[in-house]
């Protein structure tokens, strides 16, 4: 298991006491430690580097589950964000959390615990709906949790919850944990995959696509759904032969009859994202492509190379399997029809086609 | 302040006892001197500098650079300053030339960045956004901060550039993620012919970003046949010579973008359209919603333009002309 250098723990007055905290100070046991207010950056936070070696305990006060907030004007999937903390240890140069948290350290939110009943009550006050849930929206879902246990705790309660599913999506190949849990049911364990080129060049610390791979076939031999996600697809020359080599890995490592679906989205950006990323990473080749505005002011590929990524993409995944669930992230009705050569038309049968793979592949 | 101002002492100091390279209170950068020389000459100085004693005896300046400056041209040997107290602090002198400064001229936008810069060895940058930048007129914020923070390690002529406002603040900080050679090329084709800052900002990216797609040096994007071909025209005046450059670079770092709006436009040329109407694509052709546009003067003629279009043949297949293209 890769395990990250975490050079100091800041603690936030108030977190000190909840047990998540207590269960990952001693985990850690030989870190310094400072007590922090809740706004207060802390002294000589490396804004530049994220701050990615410090670990900060606080109380989110917020809602833990909350729907992703999809984009206007493409079609979304109506998926559900479990907030278990923000930012990850890796740095992958186009992360949107550079800019749309734009707050340094690795935030865990200590009293995830307590709130789960809330989050069960939100769960069984509406049994007749799905509710797909993930923590890889603001950190990656593995990374710490070797420090967190994160695992520990939601594998057993998403289990138990039969109108739910909770995906742990990841970059990393760290599944010890969950290969131990006794917990199969209702978990989904996704990968964020792309070439190995883009891996080596984007996607700094982050587990190589064939260790990857190979987490994910153990995981599947454990008995675990899987899911993968081709996001963000970054257009550069050479990419058609090197994501073919990519499928062409997935298919020799796993079976596709336990997968659950598979996303394609293309790298897309807010203005601001394009500031800090070549601040960040000077000399970057992530904005080579030919990007124009999209319906939702972040900047996309335009529309025909996007549709030329997803056609050749998904021709080549329906030739591996006709039934992987193969869903684009947020694009239009158009983009759909012209790439899958169907569209579910709107956000709500976006969903309802996604819930009903739920209810076809994960077992009761 | 004020009251260890009023502890200043009027001394007559010689001026080579002055250290008069631009200190660390300077907020001077590219200014004529002449018209200060005139007056000087007619009028002598009206306010004396301001001075603070060094260890080994000579002064650094507080207030007044551009005088002393001006007297040592027209050939004075000494001049009345005021020297202030040993236990003047540093933060305070800078201070003092701040608002010496901004109560009497407008600082331009390298000055502007010599201040911030100089209360960075003083303050946090959280008290300098809140406390300062407005009063130099900056918005204040952290990202402008950075921006003007990073103008210092620029090359001279493009600080000139800046300050003189031939070259957008933008992009001179864009220009700090390139290399020296680079941005002096790029520098010189921005100012070489006067371009708006819109296009100055658009071009530069594009030719950073053209330099990195075709992994060739930014001198190459800049020197190759077309631009070098468009600067030497006899034939185009100072805007065409821009708009030109802008298109050659655009089609270059769009090429796929570029080639379906020709393609668009030459589906659409083959319809012959009746005379003022128009078909106009979604931005980009990223939404789905394409408009038409009809010119007319009086109903009758829109009746007919429309009754012309109705009977119209061709239409059915006006808008995706670039589909089933494919994109390397």
């Amino acid at each position: 298991m890769k395990q990250f250098n975490i050079s100091r723990i800041l603690i936030e007055e108030g977190a000190e006491h909840d047990p998540l905290a207590k269960k990952i100070l001693r985990r850690l046991p030989n870190i310094p430690i400072e007590t922090v207010g809740p706004d207060e950056l802390a002294p000589s936070g490396d804004i530049k580097g994220m701050d990615k070696e410090s670990l900060r305990l606080m109380r989110f006060n917020g809602e833990f589950l909350k729907p992703c907030p999809g984009t206007r004007g493409y079609i979304c999937c109506g998926y559900q964000i479990l907030n278990v903390g923000t930012n990850c240890p890796m740095d992958c140069s186009y992360c949107f959390l550079q800019s749309y948290i734009n707050q340094p350290s690795l935030r865990i939110f200590s009293n995830l615990e307590d709130n789960l009943t809330v989050i069960g009550e939100i769960i069984d006050s509406s049994p007749d709906r799905i509710f797909r849930i993930g923590t890889g929206e603001f950190t990656d879902s593995l990374s710490l949790d070797y420090i967190t246990g994160w695992t520990d705790f939601l594998l057993p309660f998403f289990s138990r919850k039969k109108n739910s599913i909770l995906e742990l999506k990841t970059k990393t190949s760290s599944i010890e944990r969950i290969i131990k849990s006794r917990h199969r049911k209702r978990i989904v364990i996704a990968w964020s995959l792309n070439t190995p080129r883009i891996i080596a060049h984007q996607e700094h610390k982050t587990a190589s696509l064939k260790s990857r791979i190979l987490a994910a076939q153990k995981c599947q031999k454990a008995g675990f759904v899987l899911s993968f996600h081709f996001d963000p697809l970054i257009h550069y020359p050479g990419w058609g032969k090197e994501y073919q080599e990519t499928l062409e890995l997935l298919e020799r490592y796993i079976d596709p009859e336990s997968v659950i679906w598979i996303s394609l989205g293309s790298f897309r950006y807010l203005p601001d994202l394009k500031w800090i990323i070549n601040r960040r990473f000077p000399g970057t080749s992530i904005f080579n492509g030919e990007f124009v505005p999209g319906l939702d002011g972040k900047f996309r590929y335009f529309k025909p190379i996007r549709v030329e990524m997803y056609s050749k993409l998904s021709q080549r995944l329906k030739k591996w399997h006709d039934d992987l669930g193969v869903y684009l992230c947020m694009e239009s009705d158009d983009i759909w029809r012209q790439s899958l050569g169907w569209s579910p038309e709107s956000s709500a049968d976006l969903c309802s086609y996604l819930d009903s793979r739920v209810r076809n592949l994960v077992p009761d | 302040m004020e009251r260890e101002l009023l502890k200043s002492k009027a001394s007559k100091v010689e001026i080579s006892d002055i250290d008069l390279a631009p200190g660390p209170f300077s907020m001077s950068f590219h200014f004529n001197l002449e018209p200060l020389k005139a007056s000087i000459n007619r009028f002598g100085v009206l306010n004396p500098p301001y001075l603070l004693k060094n260890s080994d005896s000579r002064f650094t300046v507080v207030a007044g650079y551009r005088r002393l400056l001006a007297v040592r041209e027209l050939g004075w040997t000494d001049i009345l300053c005021q020297i202030a107290p040993d236990t003047f602090r540093p933060f305070k002198a800078l201070l003092l030339n701040l608002s010496d400064n901004i109560t009497h001229r407008q600082l331009n936008t390298i000055e502007k960045a010599m201040v911030l810069k100089r209360l960075t060895r003083f303050l946090k940058r959280e008290e300098i956004i809140a406390d300062f930048m407005p009063i130099i007129g900056i918005r204040a914020n952290k990202q402008t901060l950075e921006l003007f923070l990073g103008l210092e390690e620029l090359e001279e002529a493009i600080r000139a550039s800046v300050a003189m406002e031939r070259l957008s603040l933008r992009v001179a900080g864009l220009m700090r993620s390139i290399a020296r050679d680079d941005r002096l090329r790029i520098n010189d084709l921005l100012t070489s012919i006067k371009w708006s800052f819109n296009q100055q900002w658009e071009a530069t990216q594009w030719i950073i970003e053209i330099a990195s797609r075709e992994g060739c040096s930014i001198k190459d994007v800049i020197d190759g046949g077309e631009i070098t071909e468009v600067l030497n025209s006899q034939r185009m005046n100072n805007p065409q010579k821009v708009r030109s450059i802008v298109k050659t670079l655009r089609a270059r770092r769009f090429p796929t973008l570029v080639e379906t709006e020709k393609l668009f436009r030459k589906g659409l040329s083959h319809l012959s359209l009746p005379l003022g109407v128009k078909i106009i694509p979604p931005p980009f052709f990223e939404g789905v919603g394409y408009r038409l546009e009809i010119v007319f003067t009086k109903g009758q003629e829109l009746k007919g333009k429309l009754a012309e279009l109705s009977r119209f043949s061709g239409l059915e297949g006006v808008t995706d002309f670039w589909k089933g293209k494919e994109h390397r």
